[in-house]
């Protein structure tokens, strides 16, 4: 394992730590000195990234190690901008566990070089949009995710009436709702842009837009679950219960895309 | 220099003893004038609230002639037997005084911990005490002092963060469902005053939108006009209600005035957010089972009191902290204070430089022979003091370093013995 990868675990576990801290004490007093190890540990990953991507001379998203150091990576920023944006500080809580797993992933995961599929004369310019961009939309999932979570458990604590540190810690539904809608709507576009490429790749590759594999059909589904969720949303105005409940199955359909399709034989090269 | 209080407050005084010793803001430059007679008293300021009447006052001398100075001018001022008052007041002196005005001003000592009218009402006191010319160096630096130690209660415990009032409660309470109120529908049925209540407190925080419905009309236009709001029959709200995302009802009907059924066929027709349904009334006036509707939140007045009890044990947790900085800050003043206050002492070693300077003179006088006039003139007037200036210097240096850290007269009680006198 990369040493820098120890920077960034414990860059990372620290925020994990004083987030759930924060969530659940009456006095988040860390919290200002958090910038800190979060700004070295995120310093350290995106140098990691583009050290890699120089080395090698090509974007470093091919292969599991770098998958995953790509998604968290695009998690951590996702996350800055959810919370530029909104404000809502408890997010990290909901955040950083997922950020904290994916980057161990990538760092125990062999040091892989990158598949044959994307070498030599096969490698494109296409590939690294597609698997950026599919990252890019996982990442806005996962913060869509997490802002369900915070809107379903922010719904229990208002119908059971408990008025505690996390009733006051937590946003307004409002705020989670938005957060989820608008995360899901920036990934959907993504998620469309990336698998177009994916599909203009493989045609360039070996003329076939569809080779049903797996990872494809789960694509497919992804992005028909999520494009049936900001339909409703749209037509509804606000989303509430179902579509928290809904943001959840798709990031487990995402969580299985990513880790259970490999056990499927797949012709995706990072699995 | 010693600060010296006397006041009454809820705690100490029933309401009919503090409305007989109110001084009333008419009255109140004539009384800080005959209060600071420049003898016993230097400075005052006089803080009357309905819950507190508090004597401020910068003695000269002896503290407890101050002290009885402003408990006499009380009954005098109000034409009362001093035997009546005695006890319903309190009397502090130096630092005791010093940290109960600290704590009036941060508002530990109010009826509703942490509320934050009293400081406005010290800050007012302060300023007609300023106007009156009663308040000097000694006074000004204590309420500088004082306001600032209330900011930093303020900022630094969370004593005035959650509300204690059940109309302010189902603010937070809305705050918590919706983002901000400002595009929020408001309903309210009913148009009684704790409705009013509640929907004056949502519009402070920046709701705009507001209905109102009543059993008679008049009522609901009297509201209506009072928020700039519009009225809707009463036998005709549920029309309204899939419009609304704030429903306030708080009528004095006997049973449900809002049913379950009738509210789930209105909200089927609703394509927004959740709707915060709020029930101040007794006996209950919404169908409890309106809380299981689909994105319908209901709060009875049990809930938003159970979060006033709540908040206010929070506070009260606050308030041990605010304690802690308080005393802190109390005997830092009071260090402050004996450290300003050295001047007296320093006249009081040049003195009894200058006694011993000139009475050794007087003594050996013989032994000095013949002295012109003139010569004798030069050894009083510039010898001695000179002398005495250049011997009292390193002893004022030291005076003024120990005021820092302890008792001032014990300083000049030791320098006594230095110099051996008494």
């Amino acid at each position: 394992m990369d040493y820098l990868w120890f920077v960034i675990l414990s860059g990372y576990a620290l925020c994990v730590a004083e987030s759930i801290f924060s969530l659940t004490s009456k006095q988040p007093t860390l919290r200002r000195w958090m910038i800190f190890p979060l700004a070295l540990a995120f310093a350290t990953h995106t140098a990691w990234l583009v050290d890699r991507g120089i080395s090698l001379d090509r974007c470093p998203i091919a292969g599991t190690e770098e998958m995953f150091a790509f998604l968290s990576w695009a998690l951590v920023v996702s996350y800055l901008i959810a919370w530029k944006w909104s404000h809502a500080l408890a997010l990290k809580a909901f955040i950083f566990p997922i950020v904290l797993v994916i980057a161990t992933i990538a760092a125990v995961a062999p040091q892989s070089d990158a598949s044959p599929a994307i070498k030599g004369p096969l490698q494109s310019f296409l590939f690294p949009i597609h698997a950026g961009l599919i990252l890019l939309a996982y990442s806005a999932f996962f913060i869509a995710f997490g802002a369900g979570l915070m809107y379903l458990i922010q719904e229990r604590e208002l119908r059971l009436k408990r008025f505690g540190t996390f009733f006051y810690r937590l946003p307004s539904l409002d705020t989670c709702d938005s957060i989820s809608f608008k995360s899901m709507a920036v990934g959907f576009i993504m998620l469309t842009l990336g698998i177009a490429a994916g599909m203009g790749w493989q045609r360039i590759r070996d003329g076939h837009y569809w080779h049903g594999d797996p990872m494809e059909i789960f694509s497919i589904i992804t992005w028909f679950i999520y494009l049936a969720l900001i339909q409703s949303r749209r037509s509804s105005g606000w989303a509430g219960r179902t579509a928290a409940l809904a943001s959840i199955v798709g990031f487990m359909i995402v969580i299985f895309s990513l880790v259970g399709v490999r056990f499927l034989g797949t012709l995706h090269p990072f699995s | 220099m010693n600060i010296v209080l006397v006041g009454l407050s809820h705690k100490t005084a029933p309401v009919e003893m503090r409305e007989r010793l109110a001084f009333a803001d008419s009255s109140l430059t004539d009384a800080l004038s005959k209060l600071v007679d420049h003898d016993t008293l230097d400075e005052g300021l006089i803080v009357s609230t309905c819950n507190r009447i508090e004597m401020v006052a910068s003695a000269s001398a002896d503290p407890e002639k101050g002290i009885d100075r402003l408990a006499r001018f009380l009954c005098d001022f109000h034409d009362l037997q001093p035997a009546i008052i005695d006890n319903h007041i309190y009397r502090h002196a130096g630092v005791e005084a010093i940290r109960h005005i600290f704590r009036v001003a941060s508002s530990l000592d109010s009826m509703v911990v942490g509320e934050s009218q009293i400081l406005g009402q010290v800050k007012d006191a302060y300023r007609q005490a300023v106007q009156a010319g009663t308040v000097g160096r000694m006074l000004s630096q204590l309420m500088d002092r004082a306001l600032s130690v209330a900011k930093r209660v303020r900022s630094e415990t969370e004593i005035s963060h959650r509300p204690v009032s059940v109309s302010s409660v189902a603010v937070e309470l809305a705050l918590k469902v919706f983002d901000s109120l400002a595009e929020k529908r408001i309903l309210l049925v009913g148009a009684g005053e704790m409705s009013e209540l509640a929907a004056r407190n949502l519009v402070e925080e920046g709701a705009s939108n507001i209905i109102v419905t009543n059993r008679t009309p008049e009522r609901a236009e009297a509201v209506a006009r009072n928020f700039g709001g519009s009225i809707v029959a009463f036998e005709s709200f549920y029309e309204v209600l899939p419009t609304v995302d704030i429903v306030i009802c708080s009528t004095g009907a006997p049973a449900c005035v809002i049913n379950a059924a009738e509210t789930r066929r209105a909200l089927r027709s609703r394509r927004k957010g959740p709707v915060l349904f709020i029930d101040i009334s007794v006996p209950r006036n919404i169908d409890p089972n309106v809380a299981g509707l689909e994105n319908s939140f209901l709060f009875d007045i049990d809930d938003l009191e159970s979060v006033v009890r709540a908040n206010i044990d929070g506070r009260q947790a606050e308030a041990r902290k605010a304690e802690v900085i308080i005393d802190a800050e109390a005997h830092h003043f009071i260090n402050h204070i004996r450290a300003m206050d050295i001047g007296p002492s320093v006249v009081e070693v040049k003195e009894i430089l200058a006694q011993l300077a000139l009475s050794e003179f007087q003594r050996n006088r013989k032994r000095m022979g013949d002295l012109t006039q003139e010569q004798e003139a030069a050894i009083r007037d510039v010898l001695i003091p000179s002398l005495v200036n250049k011997l009292s210097h390193p002893i004022i240096v030291h005076l003024r370093t120990a005021a820092h850290n302890g008792d001032r007269s014990q300083v000049v009680e030791e320098l006594r013995k230095m110099i051996r006198i008494d």
